[in-house]
């Protein structure tokens, strides 16, 4: 009997082993293990430029964080996995950080398009995003795990024109150019049309292109004829620079309002001098005083001798949001003792309903039936492109 | 249409036109001699205009391997962008050894040989993003003393084209004058044009084939780094799949113009930039199938392309 009982209890044993090894193998590692977070964003591709700005931010951001404590003494790992820059990279990068590198969240994809393509396998897998530069209308109504840091152009936009109408208080003749073939630019056009349309200003010709295309006689000829007094463009960095260098070279003297595609120094060196005087409405300021995005500016000039472009201090804010959150969780309920699954929805739950001194300024999140976080972003920047007589150096300055 | 509008039209198409058409060049002349498409040209006419941009001494960004890196000459324009040719031209000769000859010595099919450029023009513009990072670069403008424009109407009534497209324009015809010649008129020409024939038959009659295969690469690879450059100089380098975008369009031209014709390399080029400035602005979003449909067209009347002649059969 009694050595019966003893190979029960030894295949009792040996279950409770078993049973306890599937058990810890979905929680998320041990307490001292570094907590996986995903990055998908462009690291190849037409817009590998911006997310590699991206992937600054979110280094930055790493080392930051982990520096500060982490999540409450564990420290955070980023695992990046390029999204490229078109939609079935961006979903096959979503899939391997849900399934292979078992993230709790994702930061990405860099564009809009890519989000409306990759973000619904993350909400199928419950797993929460944050967009970091999607700024087309409807990101956060892809599904409950969908947020994002970066604001929609329907609100940080019409800042631009309304900054134009205060330098030139004739304004009248508007002219649109943008990029038919991006889901940004054309949620974005949309909001300038309209407000152009709202704002009484006569809206004289819309003009379209390609982000490929690097010619725009035809389009700047159409312009030209009508003879606007403002030209409005939404497109990426490189066409859109074009774009401008070109209005410029073929006499083209009015104020130019860019959107958000053209939001960095990048396109210095595409249209130079010719940069000079281009409004931006913008949803992050260098110029901006706190005690975080000074620390952030301070290292991001440490490592890049220049000042932070906004598309890496979204980034920055991403995974800030992701670690205060999690910070937050932990302290109602160990993250150590959670499964991932549970984890990946009360993080969900908590990113949202925090409020997040970053360096865009402080945010939070408005949320509704069947959508995620929408930003809610207190402070609204106008910035105008000043550049040196020679083109080789040039800042932002605030308008407002 | 008025008929300055007309002319503003016909310039830019013109303008447009010279640039497809000088981007075609480099690669009709390997289609012309070897019969096969070299995808790498694309990636060699990027490559070319970095180095250039390297040689005027100008700086590297921040996000390569070579971040911040300057090289310590600081040639004038002219000078880089014969230099940067060279360094495409050398390209052009380790694309040829790499991905073009141990595939001819064993005779394979020219589709693989496609393959093989396709996958060589990949890795050329990874190792360049690698390298240069993703970032624009744009030269120190030779032309900034020139007004940035040149006006072909009146003052009041003025139909302007832009000064370095009128350069390209001009670069674009002296290269097919020069080609015409070399082709034509040179005993280099006629050994080119007796190996694009038969190579066997001209290796038996004591052509070096495999040297003028070589020479072919040299040349189409200097003319892409000249034509990086030059379109660099026009648009900014928009990064490592810079030269990429062109490759389709390009395609197009050689078959509008007649497959391995020099001319209609040219031909085509400004045909293809002409319907392109004719399309309406309304219509502007149709504007890359303007090429295709033109393509289709021309194929269904003169499959040999505007300028090709027609291949006869020998049964």
């Amino acid at each position: 009997m009694s050595r019966h009982f003893a190979s029960f209890a030894v295949m009792v044993a040996l279950v409770a082993v078993m049973a306890g090894a599937v058990v810890s193998g979905a929680l998320v590692g041990h307490a001292a293990d570094p907590i996986p977070i995903g990055v998908s964003v462009a690291q190849t591709g037409p817009v590998a430029l911006a997310g590699q700005e991206q992937v600054l931010g979110a280094q930055i951001a790493e080392e930051y964080f982990n520096k500060h404590g982490g999540v409450n003494g564990r420290p955070i790992k980023l695992v990046f996995q390029d999204g490229g820059s078109d939609e079935p990279t961006a979903i096959n990068a979503f899939q391997n950080l849900i399934n292979v590198a078992k993230v709790v969240g994702i930061m990405g994809p860099s564009l809009s398009q890519q989000a409306f393509a990759a973000d619904p396998f993350a909400v199928r897998a419950k797993v929460p995003v944050i967009g970091p530069s999607n700024t087309a209308k409807g990101i956060p109504q892809i599904g409950e795990f969908v947020s994002r840091v970066s604001s929609p152009v329907a609100i940080v936009a019409p800042n631009a024109v309304k900054a134009a109408m205060e330098i030139n208080k004739n304004l009248k003749k508007v002219a649109v150019l943008y990029a038919q073939n991006d889901a940004f630019n054309k949620s974005e056009t949309e909001t300038f049309q309209q407000t152009v349309k709202d704002l009484k200003l006569d809206l004289a010709t819309v003009q379209t292109f390609q982000t490929t295309d690097t010619d725009f006689t035809a389009q700047v000829t159409n312009v030209l004829n009508v003879n606007p007094d403002l030209v409005i463009i939404s497109g990426l960095q490189v066409d859109g620079a074009n774009l401008v260098k070109q209005l410029r070279d073929l006499g083209y003297k009015g104020l130019i309002v860019g959107g958000n595609g053209v939001n960095t120094a990048a396109i210095f060196p595409i249209c130079k001098a010719k940069c000079d005087g281009i409004l931006i409405a913008q949803a992050y300021s260098p110029a901006y005083k706190s005690k975080i995005n000074d620390e952030f500016k301070s290292v991001y000039k440490d490592k890049q001798k220049k000042d932070p472009p906004q598309f890496s201090a979204q980034a920055f804010a991403g995974i800030q949001v992701f670690v205060e959150a999690l910070r937050a969780l932990d302290k109602k309920s160990p993250l150590a003792k959670m499964d991932l699954a549970t984890l990946r929805v009360e993080l969900n739950k908590q990113l949202i309903a925090g409020t997040y001194d970053t360096p865009l300024g402080e945010i939070s999140f408005s949320t509704g039936p069947g959508m995620g976080g929408e930003i809610v972003q207190k402070q609204a920047y106008v910035a105008q492109i000043k550049m040196e007589p020679d083109g080789t150096k040039g800042t932002f300055v605030f308008v407002k | 249409m008025n008929g300055r509008l007309f002319l503003q039209q016909v310039l830019n198409g013109l303008a447009i036109g010279s640039v497809y058409a000088i981007f075609a060049l480099g690669y009709t002349l390997i289609f012309s001699v070897l019969r096969i498409i070299n995808f790498t040209h694309g990636a060699i006419f990027t490559l070319g205009a970095y180095a250039t941009y390297a040689l005027t001494g100008s700086q590297f960004g921040i996000n390569g391997l070579l971040a911040g890196a300057t090289l310590p000459v600081r040639l004038p324009f002219v000078l880089a962008l014969l230099g940067g040719s060279l360094v495409s031209a050398v390209s052009g000769v380790i694309v040829e050894r790499l991905a073009f000859r141990p595939l001819r010595t064993r005779g394979a099919d020219p589709l693989l040989t496609l393959v093989s450029s396709l996958g060589v023009a990949v890795a050329l513009v990874n190792v360049t993003q690698y390298l240069f990072g993703a970032e624009p670069y744009s030269f120190p403008d030779p032309l900034s003393e020139l007004p940035s424009a040149v006006n072909f109407g009146t003052a009041g009534q003025p139909v302007l084209v832009r000064t370095v497209q009128v350069v390209i324009f001009g670069v674009s015809i002296v290269m097919l004058v020069l080609l015409t010649y070399l082709m034509n008129a040179t005993r280099t020409g006629k050994a080119l044009r007796a190996v694009a024939e038969d190579t066997t038959t001209s290796s038996l009659l004591g052509i070096d084939t495999d040297r003028l295969i070589l020479l072919t690469f040299v040349i189409s690879g200097f003319l892409g780094g000249v034509t990086g450059t030059l379109i660099g100089l026009s648009v900014g380098i928009a990064g490592p799949y810079f030269g990429i975008a062109f490759g389709l369009k390009g395609l197009a031209v050689i078959v509008l113009g007649g497959l391995g014709d020099i001319p209609g390399a040219v031909v085509g080029g400004l045909v293809i930039g002409l319907a392109e400035a004719f399309v309406p602005a309304q219509y502007i979003a149709y504007r890359e199938a303007v090429p295709f449909a033109l393509l289709f067209l021309v194929l269904l009347v003169r499959p040999q392309g505007l300028l090709g002649r027609a291949q006869v059969q020998k049964v």
